[in-house]
């Protein structure tokens, strides 16, 4: 009984796994094929032959390189700037009743609602008076900002789940407030940091709109930009747009695949077992 | 405590400094924006623009490249909160807006004093002036329709059909939808109007030059029951010579249907030349006249963008020497041949052998035949315009999905062009 | 409970408040007044309040009608939440019990929440394609259709694709947060739960569930929310076409902006966005007495 239970859960965990993965599969078999054989009838799903022709094109004809160091720089600094705002205001959220707590999260949740685009303008109008635009920086603070919100919510809930006499027992021993936080409740809690980094990390990555709208100059540009740009008034040019996704795509999945070790492994179950 | 505060510190200190960094240098820096950004476009100009920073060591340009989709909402934006511009891309759909807004340069003195001017095509001319009689653009390319067909696919011998009802039978003959073979490169979505007013507007003989979607009476032209017939073949056309799918199609499809032989006849503009050439070959296509309708005539629209300067920039000189210099006979014929689309000047046409023969001797001879081919405005300066093409299209879909009459399509475009 | 040292975190709270006041709540306020004005990028010479002719504009519009929109954007939201939280939650059970490799499958099999919206779009409406697109070239080839379906240009079709493009990205968005709340399901309770003799399902419906239960109530409340504010799917595949097929409020709002350059009519729906999210949520928690905002 039990190998037919684990020979279905294989087929079910692979079933999953290729509905994941065809199309990415097929993004990459697109960006392998030379620029002509993509177009082709009847459809081809092995490239004949391999070609790195577009990725050649890619790197040749924009500065994919440079969006690629300014969308990481941006991405991972706001994520970080994120998630050290957020630690603390999460784990002030959870630990301390004020009277205004609950007005307080759904002020946080209430941001989760609001169109981007119903902000952009207003956004624009005011950076641009101070000469924001067109700045790297510019995009650091907006992202920074956007991730906030979720972020802190998150935090409070996964250090709601810690008990506090975790921490409180910690303190008899003669730690302070802070190294509490940060000897115990910070290592029980990494799969929910984890989390929330890799969360934000992605948003910042992949954000369009914004970036499209405050950043002007070549050697200022994020990957989405690039990607966008990449369609014209000829439609997409699927050549250098699937060689461009398929990088685009590596740090994100470095990023996640780091992440998971913490989030699949459970450390939280030895400490409440404990 | 002590650690927040360094912190603190710190962060502030970076963003004063990001924000704060500035390098003044003797050099003028321009800012030129286009917005018919393309990867190969944009290498071009990137070339023009160094051999111009060759031949003017104190002017330097930035190139701002926006995606496509988002650049015309992004230079409106732009000007209308003053960023610092100098040169920007403007489109027929934009320049009406920009003049409304109070963003463009008058332009004529400039014009005037600058000899290559005078070598500028009567159109040229025409559409730098599209707003008020009053040239706040100088043209840099033209986007005129005519007739691509496959001389692999439909043999040597093939005579390019020369009225609409001809091309719709050649269509229609090589259909075999169990060999998903078609005819003709349907458009279906993004500015499909143009094609489906290409067809109709040939069946009358009185449209106005001035407005495409007026007759010489003053009436709007789509309920004529001439434009009714060329509308029922554009149905016709879709319904029985291209896939059911060519409802959906935008430039991109269009162009893939001929070049891989699915629709081996297509309507487009000439900057296709360049991206057929490169999937496609030189060799196994030709391009033809658009064919003219029962009237014997064809009405023409002239698709342009051109290169203006802010009213507000600090730089106008400057800018107006780069527009100089690529607005030049050879800079431009340089431009449109690697780019596609057709130059500005007639010495162009008359010395450059690459614009008098081959695939451009169609535009040459549209050109060329006034009495059969009559270039025409959309009223693209009306309030009425941004949205349009949203709305023809929805309407257009909902008509060739049979969920609404003729009468009723017709009667409300009329409706809302009154 | 305060000291000395305490204060650092509530000063923590400040940045975030300072954040989200300066940079979120004034510009909505902003928008919201555009959003009552004639505030069109064609002409910016006379704007004014025009008190709520941008709603009744977008109410009446004949080209879009309201009513399909709406539906439409209900149909998006109920559907992808519904298959991406039974998707995923499923995902998360097969996955709950450590086996070898799962470090490497979950990075493989999570990974659609990696990408951004608008190159899912793109990828998907390349596989949806008409002519050249793999789902029609395997649905041939597996017998079940005959003929090419013009999947994202016939309004019957397009609407389930778009969906069915935004239910492959959210699922790894509910596997994850699903699992990371199983794994602090303790394991006490599933053993006395053997003990008595519990099946499976017995197991998942009255530990598993109850037990992550705020965790459940809270994903799926904020992913609807998420849902309804991401156009880029939408945008990248069909630009919310055909003949108004696709089109929810947010790529409406896309459209008006992008198109018809009217950010008055723009910022009316975005209000509209709002007003419907607060509405949704209000209830929702109600419902499901949720005392507290718990993930």
């Amino acid at each position: 009984m039990n190998i037919i239970k684990k020979f279905i859960r294989f087929i079910a965990l692979m079933i999953c796994l290729i509905f994941a993965l065809i199309p990415l599969y097929w993004i990459i078999i697109t960006s392998l094929k030379g620029p002509k054989d993509i177009y082709t009838f009847p459809i081809k799903y092995l490239p004949e032959i391999i070609s790195f022709e577009s990725y050649r094109q890619l790197f040749a004809f924009t500065n994919f390189a440079i969006y690629f160091r300014n969308s990481l720089g941006i991405a991972l600094i706001a994520s970080f700037g994120a998630l050290f705002i957020t630690l603390f205001s999460g784990y002030a959220l959870s630990r301390y009743g004020f009277r205004f707590k609950k007005y307080i999260l759904l002020s946080l949740f209430f941001t989760q609602m609001i169109p981007m685009f119903l902000i952009m303008v207003p956004l624009y109008k005011t950076f641009s008076q101070v000469g924001m635009i067109d700045k790297l920086i510019t995009l650091i603070i907006l992202y920074t900002n956007m991730m906030i919100p979720f972020s802190a919510i998150m935090a409070k809930a996964f250090f709601d789940r810690i008990p506090v006499s975790l921490e409180e027992a910690a303190q008899i021993d003669g730690c302070s407030r802070q190294q509490a936080l940060f000897k115990i409740v910070v290592p029980l809690t990494l799969p929910g940091l984890s989390a929330i980094f890799s969360f934000s990390f992605i948003n910042a990555w992949n954000e369009l709109f914004l970036a499209v709208m405050f950043l002007n100059s070549d050697v200022n540009l994020t990957i989405p930009v690039a990607l966008n740009s990449f369609i014209s008034k000829a439609g997409i040019g699927w050549d250098i747009m699937s060689a461009g996704l398929v990088i685009a795509l590596v740090p994100t999945m470095v990023v996640f695949a780091f992440t998971q070790r913490y989030i699949v492994s459970g450390l939280t179950r030895g400490a409440i077992k404990g | 405590m002590k650690k927040l505060l360094i912190v603190i510190v710190l962060i502030s200190i970076f963003l004063l400094v990001s924000v704060a960094s500035f390098s003044e240098s003797a050099k003028v820096t321009l800012n030129f924006i286009e917005v018919l950004t393309s990867p190969e476009r944009t290498e071009l100009l990137k070339k023009i623009i160094s051999d111009f920073e060759v031949l003017n060591p104190d002017i330097q340009i930035n190139l701002i490249s926006p995606p496509y989709e988002q650049a015309d909402q992004k230079v409106t934006l732009m000007l209308n909160t003053n960023q610092p511009l100098d040169i920007v891309e403007v489109r027929d759909y934009t320049i009406k807006q920009f003049v409304n807004n109070e963003k463009l340069l008058n332009l004529e003195t400039y014009l005037e004093s600058w000899t290559d001017s005078k070598t500028l095509l009567p159109i040229t001319w025409q559409a730098a002036r599209t707003v008020d009689n009053i040239a706040y653009i100088v043209p840099q390319e033209f986007y005129i329709k005519a007739l691509f067909y496959r001389t692999d696919i439909l043999g040597i011998n093939f005579v390019p059909p020369e009225t609409i009802s001809e091309l719709f039978e050649v269509c229609k003959e090589i259909t075999d939808p169990s060999k998903n073979q078609y005819g003709f490169s349907f458009r279906g979505k993004a500015w499909e109007f143009k094609f489906s007013d290409l067809i109709s507007t040939s069946f009358l003989d009185d449209i106005d030059a001035n407005n495409i979607y007026m007759k010489t009476d003053g009436k709007v032209y789509f309920n004529d029951p001439r434009a009714v017939e060329g509308l029922k073949l554009y149905i016709r056309f879709f319904k029985e010579t291209t896939p059911t799918d060519a409802i959906n199609w935008g430039f991109n499809e269009q162009v893939n249907a001929f070049v891989s032989g699915v629709a081996p006849l297509l309507i487009q503009d000439p900057d296709t030349i360049a991206l057929v050439d490169k999937m496609l070959g030189r060799d196994k296509y030709m391009v033809a006249p658009i064919p003219v309708g029962p009237s014997g005539k064809a009405y023409l629209d002239y698709g342009f963008a051109g290169l203006g300067i802010p009213s507000y920039s600090k730089y106008k000189e400057e800018a107006w020497k780069f527009i100089e210099y690529i607005s030049s006979p050879e800079v431009n014929a340089y431009f449109c041949k690697n780019y596609g689309p057709l130059p500005v000047h007639s010495v162009t046409y008359e010395t450059d052998p690459y614009f008098s023969t081959g695939v451009y001797l169609a535009w040459a001879y549209m050109m060329g035949h006034p009495e059969k081919y009559v270039f025409s405005k959309y009223p693209i300066d009306s309030s009425k315009w941004p949205g349009w093409s949203q709305i023809h299209e929805a309407d257009m879909q909902s008509l060739l999905l049979g969920k609404v009459t003729i009468e009723k399509a017709v009667d409300k475009w009329t409706e809302y062009w009154k | 409970m305060k000291n000395k040292n305490s204060n650092i975190f509530l000063i923590m709270l400040i940045p975030t408040f300072i954040s989200i006041i300066l940079l979120t709540y004034i510009p909505v306020l902003r928008g919201l007044i555009i959003a009552f004005q004639n505030y069109n990028l064609f002409d910016l010479s006379n704007i004014r309040l025009i008190g709520f002719k941008n709603f009744q504009v977008i109410l009446n519009d004949v080209n879009f009608s309201f009513l399909r929109i709406l539906l439409n954007t209900f149909l998006w939201v109920t559907v992808s939440l519904f298959f991406q939280f039974v998707l995923g939650f499923g995902l998360a059970l097969l996955m709950q019990k450590p086996f070898k490799g799962r470090g490497v499958y979950s990075g493989l099999v999570f990974y659609p929440w990696a990408l951004s919206g608008f190159a899912i779009g793109l990828i998907w409406a390349w596989m949806f394609n008409g002519q050249f697109g793999i789902i029609n070239d395997l649905l041939q080839k597996i017998g079940l259709i005959h003929q090419n379906i013009g999947f994202l240009s016939d309004p019957k079709y397009a609407l389930i694709s778009v969906i069915i493009a935004n239910i492959w990205y959210g699922i790894p968005f509910f596997a994850i947060m699903l699992l990371a709340a199983l794994q602090s399901v303790p394991l006490e309770l599933y053993e006395a739960a053997e003990i008595d003799g519990a099946g499976h399902f017995k197991k998942l419906f009255q530990i598993t569930i109850p037990y992550i239960k705020p965790t459940i109530i809270s994903t799926t409340l904020l992913r609807a929310i998420w849902i309804m504010n991401f156009p880029e799917i939408i945008y990248g595949m069909t630009s919310g076409g055909p003949a108004n097929s696709t089109n929810i409020l947010a790529t409406q709002m896309i459209n008006k902006i992008y198109n018809f350059y009217d950010y008055g009519q723009a910022s009316a729906i975005g209000l509209m966005i709002m007003g419907i999210m607060i509405i949704y949520a209000v209830i929702y928690l109600k419902v499901t007495y949720l005392e507290e905002f718990e993930l």
